[in-house]
């Protein structure tokens, strides 16, 4: 009963309804795009770009500019060296990823004992400080994420038909490879706009624990699009009312609940 | 019954595929050797021959899939690089319906897919796209599986459904490469005889791989024999199945003909 009283009183505040809104979006974005990751294989693109966006991060402190500005350069960076790698056959999609990760994270690394080592404000950034989120980041965070949903709606049918068979949608007329960039393109700016609501290491969970939640459903793929953007939010708000309530570290909590969803979705899929 | 002045019409058909000294060499070997054929509009032609004798090598080419070594193609008298109206050719893959079963995608979406093209990307599908899937649906017999889950779906029903995805957009020509392999006897003369509908009722061009010289010698009007060079024969009473096949497969195989009448092995009516 006074977890409810608690949490009208929290309502109330201007930095938790910022934390609401800015975290629905990012949940939105992540859960959307992270159901066309899981389904072309590639959540770990989601990790890779990730790691390389913590090197961002760093030079953006380290410069005294915005983080999340220089996160999405780097970002962009790896994704546009990423395909690139792949189509001159330099490397193989997973390889050229693990190759990104660790050049961005060691570059991060290089530049943070530069500066004199860590302090509060990247530990933030590594690990999410969504109920510090201020004008500036959700106004940042709401461009993105809105950005992002919409290319998603407008493409959606493009983007499911060069997911199921590529091959096809070539044949088509479908322009395949610029739709493909484009769509690593949003991976980078959904992963980036999640930076200060989750942080870079666990982003992936938001990316893709609620799709795959979600495919344990049997739906349509409408229907399956619905279910993991609604787990997304479900978690994002469930995490944020649970740890300001009892003043854990909001993107655990998260993380926690849509790792339940999933083992809830799970054994509905056992049982049916 | 056809009189003599139709048969001069069907006799001018249009031209829709020609191929000329075609060669498609495939990892350094050659796959497709001095090929050429005119395929015209109407005509239902079943290709066969040995397994890595090119069938599929050849398909790929013709849709501009594959590079050539050498030749030209033409598609609705255009040449193949120029070539602009994907939306008139349709094709199913062999390797079609093994797609990951856990998509989630109900027959109806997938289907739909087919009448995603260059000319309405970046826009929703209109309620005529959605009336020319349900058509397709129901022209396939599978209205009753739409809102299915692909994966849960029968060999046989993933056939169809992915003959309606390739029938939605109103193809002139269609390609089908080995459509039923894995599928029982009964559902395969089913498939067949859906086929020939679409030729004769709709006009569409037919070229299908496949290992079912029954089929091909009984259903077809043409047979493509292919093993590197291609060889192509029209399916007339006359026509003697076993010397056509022996090209292509070689001496060492032995045809044995069972004599059957094909209105005996297919009861269409």
């Amino acid at each position: 009963m006074n977890e409810i009283v608690e949490i009208f009183r929290l309502l109330e505040f201007q930095f938790f309804q910022h934390a609401l809104l800015g975290g629905t979006i990012a949940a939105l974005a992540c859960a959307w795009v992270g159901l066309f990751l899981i389904l072309r294989k590639e959540a770990m693109m989601g990790d890779g770009i990730a790691h390389t966006a913590f090197g961002g991060i760093a030079l953006g402190l380290f410069l005294g500019v915005n983080p999340i500005l220089t996160s999405l350069l780097v970002s962009i960076l790896a994704v546009l060296g990423i395909s690139y790698m792949r189509r001159k056959g330099l490397a193989q999609s997973d390889s050229a990823i693990a190759v990104m990760l660790a050049v961005g994270f060691s570059a991060g690394l290089i530049i943070i004992s530069l500066a004199g080592g860590f302090n509060v404000e990247l530990f933030s950034f590594l690990f999410g400080s969504i109920l510090t989120i201020d004008q500036t980041d959700l106004i940042i965070v709401s461009i993105l994420g809105i950005s992002t949903i919409l290319v998603l709606g407008i493409f959606y049918k493009e983007l499911l038909s060069i997911t199921f068979d590529e091959e096809d949608a070539r044949l088509m007329g479908i322009p395949v490879r610029l739709l493909s960039l484009a769509f690593n393109l949003l991976v980078a700016i959904t992963i980036v706009l999640s930076i200060k609501v989750i942080g870079v290491i666990l982003v992936v969970a938001l990316l893709v624990l609620p799709g795959l939640s979600a495919l344990q459903l049997n739906l349509s793929f409408k229907g399956t699009t619905l279910a993991a953007i609604g787990f997304g939010i479900l978690s994002m708000t469930t995490g944020i009312l649970l740890s300001a309530i009892y003043n854990v570290a909001t993107s655990g909590v998260i993380v926690f609940t849509a790792a339940g969803i999933f083992l809830f979705t799970a054994i509905y899929r056992r049982l049916e | 019954m056809i009189d003599n002045s139709q048969l001069g019409v069907m006799k001018e058909k249009t031209p829709i595929l020609e191929v000329s000294n075609l060669y498609v060499t495939r990892s350094n070997s050659l796959v497709v050797e001095h090929a050429n054929f005119t395929i015209h509009q109407g005509d239902y032609v079943g290709i066969v021959g040995p397994n890595g004798g090119g069938k599929t090598t050849l398909i790929l080419a013709i849709l501009n899939i594959l590079p050539r070594t050498k030749g030209t193609i033409r598609l609705f008298g255009q040449n193949i690089e120029s070539f602009s109206d994907w939306e008139k050719v349709a094709y199913v893959p062999q390797h079609a319906i093994n797609f990951d079963p856990h998509f989630p995608l109900a027959v109806r979406e997938l289907v739909a897919l087919g009448r995603v093209n260059r000319s309405n990307i970046g826009r929703t599908l209109k309620r005529k796209d959605w009336k020319a899937v349900d058509e397709s649906l129901d022209f396939m017999g599978i209205s009753d599986i739409a809102d299915k889950r692909i994966g849960q779906l029968s060999g046989g029903q993933k056939q169809r459904v992915f003959v309606a995805k390739a029938l939605v957009r109103n193809p002139e020509i269609i390609f089908l490469d080995e459509p039923v392999v894995g599928v029982d006897a009964g559902t395969q003369e089913k498939f067949y005889k859906k086929l020939s509908d679409l030729n004769v009722t709709r006009g569409i061009t037919i070229l299908i791989v496949t290992h079912d010289l029954t089929a091909v010698f009984c259903r077809m009007s043409k047979v493509m024999c292919m093993n590197r060079w291609v060889n192509m024969a029209e399916i007339t009473t006359a026509l003697e199945p076993d010397d056509v096949l022996r090209k292509a497969y070689g001496e060492h195989f032995h045809f044995v003909f069972h004599k059957h009448k094909c209105e005996r092995i297919f009861e269409d009516e």
